[in-house]
């Protein structure tokens, strides 16, 4: 049995915290609501374990310091919502090219453009699979309660090492500013789970940091201990450096997709409450699905049986489970708050193009009692 | 500091796999000591050549001036360089008219 | 015996992209002495670059390299210098890298005076994107994206770091080479930001269209341009205004350090030290 702690927290502060538990020892950030009290409390966090927070001159800066640091082997963290992270696009490109591992938190709110700062959202779901230009897979976590702003941020610093690249944490401002209790595992559980990146140990001169089979992610070893190697945005070679050579150029982008897409087993991560025996499937993720796991308890009171699926990796989506569950169930849900950004990929990975939705862009939550009424409505 | 061998006997040398043909090194010689050469596989045409290397003074603006590691002098302490003569000016003056090209070629 | 360059270069990215005569060569050369006159470990040593022609200058040097997003050089460098305070971080950008789209970094490198040396580029042109202009085109000149001349004032690098607080700002051209490689490693040396704009010529992108073909012309309109800092301060203000000087221009010994001063933040919070208050700084605003 492990050991659990109880903390009283909110989820920006849980995921400041759990970064600085997992190992993280650099932030580069910018203010933005409603995420900066991640930068607020990783700047308390991190001079004390001999890590480093800096605010930067800007969003861009803020992205660019942590890749920087995590280039040079330190586990790195940034905070921003959604303006940021269009901001932060192009330097997430360059992660992914590169295969920097960084993690990002996204605390959404209301969009497009400055939108609704300090009101919830989930629109930035579609943005968190695509930020950059050009092909690569995002690797999106969503955190569904407190205990997951935690949980989840440790997670991705995992899978960010793993699967060299960058990693989206999605909180959104009701996770991030509620306050309240959670459970979490202890600094000691959380220590013994941290699997470092991996490092090429021979000769230096025979060191080839993209030299790594189809389906492998690039080995990077940390700087200034003796393997002197090169880091670019460009197509590069199996050594890193600067390319043009058309298969090369080709196998590239491939290993970019199939170092993820043949691992999805160790990315997949969703829960499914009251599935067993119910009647009619919900799909919600994010602080939604609290709302929805209320609606779903107050429904079955009066007999209507409604499950929930809820994916917690947004990106790769659990696509298998979605495709079983859409031939399982005839009436299926899908709830967000934004216009549909993830029933597109609900109707691709199932097939189905009849699947209900309920929405909401007013940067207000879902009440219970939304979801109930849309239920009845079915 | 990090230190090559030098070719013996040579005041100075080139890398003709580097030289791009840009004229600098030859622009700043005082001595007349070197000219490009017609070279029709080099993509400008024309390629380095120590034309005079009895007459190198050993001043390292050539090196210096090169943007392409393709042209070294050996250290004055190892070669006994040649004073600046009349001569030696008085080419360098021709080459540079010549658009740095050898003379008579 | 003659210098080895081969030491530090990547000899088989040998020879460089660069076109023939390009200054970018001849600062590469003047960075490599600097750096084996001061014998750093080259473990040690990062270079990170932008985009650009001088974007390509990190790939040539066996030290730790990065190539990174147009004008992010600095805010990169900040993220490995921050966390590894003792290693030496180098920048190399172009005058479009620096002072344009990364224009912002530049200013808060300098103003947070973290012990990084920027190298600047100027060669007053886009170089590789084919002739635009820059923040620091002459007016007047011929540029591919104002074909009627230039109108757009320009930029005094050294005088935006020198305000914006680093505390080492010089100017060289690539045709002092000497001077070059000696300013260089002063920079290198220096404790905080240090600022060195290398006047480069591009005579293939700013040259061609603008009188000056080849590269001689190109560095002898440099020549024209610049002044020795003593003679450019002998000057009136009016006469001062078509040249720009050379030399080391500030040299500031007595300022804190970023890495530093964040050790006392560390100190802080680890209860080491009472917390960091205005009375801690001389200079306060």
């Amino acid at each position: 049995m492990s050991k659990m702690r109880e903390v009283v927290s909110t989820g920006n502060d849980l995921a400041a915290m759990a970064a600085v538990d997992a190992g993280c020892r650099f932030f580069g950030g910018y203010p933005i609501t409603p995420s900066s009290e991640v930068m607020h409390t990783i700047s308390d966090l991190l001079p004390k374990v001999g890590g480093a927070a800096i605010q930067m001159e800007d969003e861009i800066g803020g992205i660019c310091a942590a890749i920087g640091a995590s280039m040079s082997g330190v586990r790195s963290l940034t905070a921003t919502s959604g303006p940021g992270i269009s901001l932060k696009a192009e330097n997430l490109g360059l992660a992914q090219m590169a295969e920097v591992p960084l993690v990002v938190v996204n605390v959404m709110r209301g969009g497009p453009s400055t939108g609704l700062p300090t009101r919830v959202s989930q629109g930035d779901v579609a943005q968190a699979k695509n930020p950059s230009h050009g092909d690569y897979k995002s690797i999106t976590v969503c955190a569904g309660n407190l205990a997951e702003c935690y949980t989840e941020t440790v997670r991705a610093f995992n899978l960010a090492d793993r699967f060299m690249q960058p990693v989206i944490v999605l909180l959104d401002e009701t996770l991030g500013h509620m306050h309240g209790k959670a459970y979490l595992p202890t600094q000691d559980e959380v220590k013994a789970q941290i699997k470092p990146r991996r490092t090429f140990d021979g000769p230096p001169e025979e060191y080839k940091p993209y030299g790594v089979p189809q389906d492998e992610p690039a080995i990077l070893n940390p700087m200034f201990k003796g393997y002197r190697y090169h880091f670019t945005g460009l197509h590069h070679d199996a050594s890193g450096f600067p390319t043009e050579e058309i298969e090369t150029c080709r196998k590239l982008i491939d290993r970019l997709f199939r170092k993820v897409d043949e691992h999805v087993d160790e990315l997949e991560s969703y829960e499914e409450f009251m599935m067993d025996d119910a009647e009619i499937l919900m799909i919600a993720y994010g602080s939604v699905s609290l709302a929805a796991k209320e609606a779903i308890l107050r429904l079955r009171e009066e007999g209507i049986k409604v499950g929930l699926f809820r994916p917690i990796t947004l990106w790769p989506s659990p696509e298998k489970r979605m495709f079983e569950l859409g031939q399982k169930f005839e009436k299926i849900l899908s709830v967000e708050l934004n216009m549909g950004q993830y029933l597109e990929e609900i109707q691709r990975a199932t097939g189905r193009k009849d699947i209900e939705k309920l929405v909401k862009v007013n940067g207000r939550p879902f009440s219970p009692q939304d979801i109930i009424d849309k239920v009845k409505e079915l | 500091m990090s230190l090559m061998k030098a070719p013996e006997n040579t005041p100075v040398w080139t890398n003709e796999a580097n030289c791009k043909a840009c004229d600098l090194c030859v622009s700043v010689c005082p001595a007349g000591v070197l000219a490009m050469r017609y070279e029709p596989h080099s993509v400008l045409g024309a390629m380095i050549t120590v034309i005079a290397p009895d007459d190198c003074i050993g001043c390292n603006e050539c090196e210096l001036a090169c943007p392409d590691f393709a042209i070294y002098v050996a250290d004055k302490k190892e070669y006994k360089f040649a004073k600046l003569s009349d001569q030696a000016k008085e080419r360098a003056q021709k080459i540079a008219e010549n658009n740095y090209m050898m003379l008579g070629a | 015996m003659a210098f080895n360059y081969d030491e530090y270069l990547r000899t088989d990215k040998m020879p460089t992209l660069w076109c023939w005569g390009c200054g970018d060569g001849v600062i590469l050369k003047a960075f490599i002495r600097a750096v084996d006159k001061l014998g750093w470990d080259k473990d040690d040593v990062c270079v990170v670059s932008g985009i650009g022609c001088s974007g390509r200058f990190s790939s040539y040097v066996d030290f730790n390299t990065v190539h990174t997003t147009h004008g992010r050089t600095i805010a990169y460098a900040t993220g490995i210098k921050l966390a590894n305070p003792d290693k030496h971080v180098i920048c190399v950008a172009g005058d479009g890298d620096a002072l344009a789209i990364g224009g912002n970094h530049t200013i808060h490198g300098c103003r947070r005076n973290i012990d990084i040396t920027l190298i600047l580029i100027q060669n007053f042109i886009y170089g590789l994107t084919n002739s635009q202009t820059s923040p620091t085109t002459p007016r007047g000149f011929w540029t591919v994206s104002q074909k009627a001349g230039n109108i757009d004032p320009t930029f005094d690098g050294c005088k935006l770091a020198e305000a914006a607080g680093a505390s080492f700002v010089a100017r060289e051209k690539v045709s002092e080479p000497r001077k070059l490689e000696k300013v260089i490693q002063k920079a290198l040396a220096h404790k905080g930001f240090s600022y060195v704009e290398a006047l480069s010529n591009c005579h293939i992108n700013l040259g061609r269209k603008n009188k000056m073909a080849s590269a001689m012309e190109n560095l002898d309109w440099i020549d024209s341009i610049t002044l020795p800092k003593k003679k450019y301060d002998a000057l009136s203000e009016e006469e001062r205004i078509n040249y720009l000087p050379t030399g080391v221009l500030k040299e500031d010994t007595e300022a804190e350090e970023y890495c530093d001063m964040y050790e006392e933040i560390k100190k802080v919070h680890q209860g080491l030290r009472p917390k960091i208050t205005p009375d801690d700084f001389k200079k306060k605003l």
